[in-house]
């Protein structure tokens, strides 16, 4: 901890404590976890910018079936390649002092995958798609499923979740604040 | 054109045609004008007219969005809190003393308006980790808002803000020492990266348990067993009652003390801290004279409904909280899908089984809220015959139930009964090695009996629950309430068996012919022996059993050996293991006090025996199980064990003379008549109050306010979902409507674009013909 400590200068620190949901201390831990992906390029400079595939190679990340489309959201050049600092909003946003609104805008992006800013069914199917892994819905109850969503959340009858619709079902959701977290 | 005007027309209300049409008319012709006024650059209008459902970003509420993502620097203004600098302009004006002065300082524009003072700056820097925006922006706006100019506090106001910054700080150092300290983080890490958050909120709720016993210990130890070890009984009178001396033969009997005294709570300690029998009804102080004396008796009922209600206010805390959750979800719908596919993946989980099974989980889960859909119309149109020949079949299966039942509770009665018998008669002087173990067994076989049926039973009826054709959730919900009911029910036919032993009525002498001298502490004995075997039944079936198996079917190929060996950590079951060894701390603390304190060490063993049973046995589960829902289901089946075990002891209390050789109550006719007594010693005054609340002319008048609250509840509730329905039945509408509009706003501009198009046309026809010519 002690060497983490020197590569940050006060002032840094407090202004990753007053901008994210992190303490100090969690801030250091978090760059140690960083460092750990790619140990020799954040030696140089604290703030590298590491591709997507080392990124992707923290545990979380590997497995999770949306892990390319939260690098994507994150980074701040929007290819999906991660300096420190946007793996720290990452990790602020999925830490457990967030709360639920900014989760759910976060949580909004990552599943819109054409970026239209609104859950078509395009982006309902993909979502599905990756979420059951290997196994894969036959294309009748996959339609069935869209359908049931959008009889569920969608209310106004656009066939599509604008971001209120979305946030309006989370709100109503318990398990989302569980499950949608990720701890350092 | 024409036709757009109809369709406007139409869709205007009939009263209102007449007027509308001249002026729609109008439009129509002005509507080239119109659009080219309000939307300035030809760019813009080609733009839509390539693609019209561009038009659809420029509806306000996704310029709304995009504002949130784009907030450029300078927009960061004060909405919020524009009150407080009127408010701090009317107060600094306030202090002025001369009126003229007032006026003057009135007419001068407050340049401060626009101004923020130092606590809305802080406020608002702490708002901006909310943005979805990328870090480097995060800092440049922090940046420019603390260099802007903003003014300073005075006074009383900057103490506020002092201590509120204060405040903050203390919270986050808090929150980063609790998080430090946070019991067994590493394996609660662990198992919910492997398994998902429903089974760590089982880990969490064998950890609450915990601290529950620990606190409950605390309350004993601080209240009885401490002042029973510092402080003296009082000295005896001269002359004799039959209490002193049956508890003068009881505290002076010798017993041989064996090894095994330790399993069973006999011999030397029986007359321990241990159990009930060893507190004293007398009055206890620090010299033996009554200076200042501690009422023990009372204290000792009174710490137990203490803790007995102060378990059960934590409890109904916790539930409620579930409740209100599945409330607020609820309103008359639970959102099934949408929860499935948006909060169905743990985002916590790091390794690949564990990631793959859980996809096969949620395409399981997908595929079975589907089927279920169909069953559920499938179930409508089940025919009359059909219908009758499944509820004759639920019928038959419910009875078959209660037999199962009846039967297990007719074997631990008379088990209880033989081991009773042959203890008494045949070996109340164990001779032979023999002996001692025959005797040994007898003294275990009810709870060993008890231990098996717990075992058995609730496969026999996991199999015929098949037959009932119910929906998977409603299978698991009655195979667990009718595996609950035979435990509770085992240990309430153990409690009634005890209650012969134990009643016995004899003025004249200590106890009754056979009968156990001191029948609290043989309770205490009874529950101990429970709870003994339990924890060991546990750490016998993990390790020897389960273990075994585990390592069966993973190093043999063969599908019987799969068949065998693979197990799943099945929550249910594993739920009620800890429940019930909950119930027997709460059935026998009272008469043996140091229960808690073993319950608590049992809880934190049993914390890693289960751990190793759910990361080494068991693969992940193929059912998803959802946090939220599973801690209702804990809380509810804690609180139903909880009033079963508490009627027991409650009856007890009430109505069993406790025996006269031992224990804080002896002498006295029933436990609660110290209470009673205590109760008359009050001032009269106090006494007065408590009868008024028991009197009609109170309770009546409560009771009609209660309901009257209810109702008025009840009707705000009502009316509620009323409005909700009203609205959403609006929503849907004015949805409509937009995407009506949209279209129609869509198809007017290309019909613009063509007639433009044909119109140039037309014109650089003239212009080459006019040239030509």
């Amino acid at each position: 901890m002690g060497q983490g400590k020197s590569q940050f200068t006060e002032e840094e620190l407090q202004d990753y404590q007053d901008l994210t949901y992190f303490t100090k201390k969690e801030v250091l831990y978090a760059h140690q976890k960083f460092k750990a992906l790619a140990p020799e390029k954040v030696g140089h400079n604290k703030n590298a910018k590491l591709p997507m595939a080392k990124i992707l190679q923290y545990p979380e990340l590997r497995v999770n079936p949306f892990g390319d489309r939260i690098c994507c959201i994150f980074s701040s050049s929007h290819d999906g390649d991660c300096t420190f600092e946007d793996f720290l909003d990452m990790m602020s946003v999925f830490s457990d002092g967030a709360p639920k609104a900014v989760k759910a805008e976060h949580a909004f992006r990552i599943f819109d995958f054409d970026g239209d800013d609104m859950l078509g069914v395009t982006d309902l199917r993909q979502v599905i798609d990756r979420l059951t892994g290997q196994q894969h819905l036959s294309e009748q109850d996959m339609q069935h499923l869209i359908q049931n969503i959008l009889d569920e959340a969608d209310l106004d009858d656009d066939g599509a979740l604008s971001f209120a619709e979305f946030e309006h079902i989370i709100s109503k959701s318990s398990d989302f604040a569980n499950t949608f977290r990720i701890r350092l | 054109m024409n036709d757009t005007a109809e369709l406007v027309k139409n869709k205007m209300s009939g009263g209102e045609r007449r007027k509308r049409t001249s002026r729609g008319q109008g439009w129509e012709e002005a509507g080239a004008e119109f659009y080219q006024e309000s939307y300035p650059a030809d760019v813009d209008l080609e733009v839509w007219q390539r693609d019209p459902a561009h038009i659809a970003t420029l509806l306000p509420s996704k310029q709304s969005r995009a504002a949130t993502s784009k907030r450029v620097r300078g927009e960061v203004k004060p909405t919020l809190r524009r009150r407080t600098s009127t408010r701090s302009r009317y107060s600094s004006t306030a202090r002025r003393t001369s009126t003229a002065h007032d006026v003057h300082m009135a007419m001068l524009p407050d340049l401060s308006e626009n101004l923020s003072n130092e606590e809305r700056t802080w406020e608002e820097i702490m708002q901006i980790k909310a943005m979805p925006v990328s870090m480097m922006q995060k800092k440049e706006m922090k940046a420019k808002l603390q260099t802007a100019t903003k003014l300073r506090l005075q006074g009383f106001e900057q103490l506020k803000w002092q201590r509120r910054k204060v405040w903050q700080q203390m919270k986050s150092r808090w929150k980063e020492t609790y998080s430090k300290l946070e019991l067994w983080r590493h394996s609660l890490k662990k198992i919910e990266g492997n398994f998902g958050t429903g089974v760590v909120a089982y880990f969490l709720f064998i950890k609450w348990l915990m601290f529950l016993n620990l606190f409950i210990f605390l309350f004993i130890l601080l209240f009885i067993i401490l002042p029973t070890l510092v402080l003296v009984p009082q000295e005896s009178p001269a002359n004799t009652t039959l209490v002193e001396e049956c508890s003068r033969n009881y505290f002076n009997l010798s017993v041989d003390s064996s090894f095994l005294d330790w399993v069973q709570g006999t011999g030397n300690m029986e007359r321990t801290i241990m159990f009930y029998g060893y507190y004293t009804h007398k009055l206890i102080s620090e010299d033996g004279n009554m200076h200042s004396y501690y009422n023990l008796p009372l204290a000792y009922i009174a710490i137990a409904v203490i803790y007995l209600l102060g378990s059960l206010a934590v409890m109904v805390k916790s539930a409620a909280q579930g409740f209100k959750e599945r409330l607020v979800e609820g309103e008359g719908q639970f959102y099934q899908y949408c929860n499935l596919v948006f909060g169905g993946w743990d985002f916590c989980i790091h390794n690949e089984k564990s990631a793959s099974m859980k996809h096969k989980a949620l395409y399981n889960e997908m595929k079975a809220c589907l089927e279920a859909e169909r069953l559920e119309e499938e179930r409508q149109n089940r025919s009359r015959d059909e219908m009758l020949k499944l509820m004759i079949m639920r019928c038959i299966i419910n009875l078959i139930v209660l037999m199962v039942l009846s039967g297990a509770l007719a074997l631990i009665y008379y088990t209880f009964y033989f081991s009773q018998e042959r203890l008494n008669k045949e070996l109340l002087n164990p001779n032979t090695e023999l002996e001692y173990l025959y005797k040994f067994i007898l003294e275990f076989l009810p709870s060993i009996i008890i231990v098996c049926l717990n075992l058995l039973v609730p496969n026999m009826f996991a199999y015929l629950v098949s037959f009932e054709r119910y929906s998977p959730l409603f299978i698991v919900r009655i195979t667990l309430l009718r595996t609950v009911l035979l435990r509770l029910a085992s240990l309430i036919m153990l409690m009634f068996s005890l209650k012969d032993i134990i009643i016995c009525d004899e003025p004249d002498s200590c106890s009754c012919e056979d009968h156990p001298k001191c029948w609290e502490t043989y309770v205490g004995q009874q529950v101990y022996k429970l709870v003994i075997l339990d924890f060991v039944t546990h750490v016998l079936i993990t390790f020897t059993f389960n273990w075994p198996r585990m390592l069966i079917a993973k190093y043999s190929k063969s599908k019987v050996a799969k068949f065998i060996g693979e197990q799943e950590f099945e929550l249910p079951k594993h739920v009620l293991d800890v429940v019930y060894s909950q119930t027997l701390c709460w059935l026998g603390s009272f008469y043996a006090p140091v229960l808690p304190l073993l319950a608590m060490l049992e809880c934190c063993l049993l914390f890693h025996i289960k751990k190793f049973a759910c990361l080494v046995n068991s693969r992940p589960s193929s059912t998803v199980y959802r946090a939220s829902r599973s801690n209702s289901l804990f809380m509810v089946v804690l609180l139903i064990s909880f009033i079963v075990a508490v009627l027991p002891v409650a009856f007890a209390i009430a109505e069993i003379p406790p025996s006269k050789s031992c224990g804080p109550f002896r002498g006295h006719l029933t436990t609660w008549s110290v209470v009673v007594e205590s109760f008359d010693q009050l001032p009269a005054w106090i006494k007065s109050i408590m009868f008024f609340f028991g009197t009609a002319g109170f309770a009546v008048p409560i009771f009609v306010v209660l309901v009257l609250c209810l109702y008025y509840f009840y009707a705000v509730s009502a009316a509620n979902k009323q409005m909700v329905m009203v609205l959403k039945n609006q929503l849907v509408l004015e949805g409509h409507d937009k995407q009506f509009l949209l279209n129609r706003l869509s198809a007017f501009i290309k019909q613009q674009h063509e007639h433009q198009k044909v119109m140039r046309q037309v014109e650089m026809t003239n212009l080459d013909l006019s040239n030509a010519s």
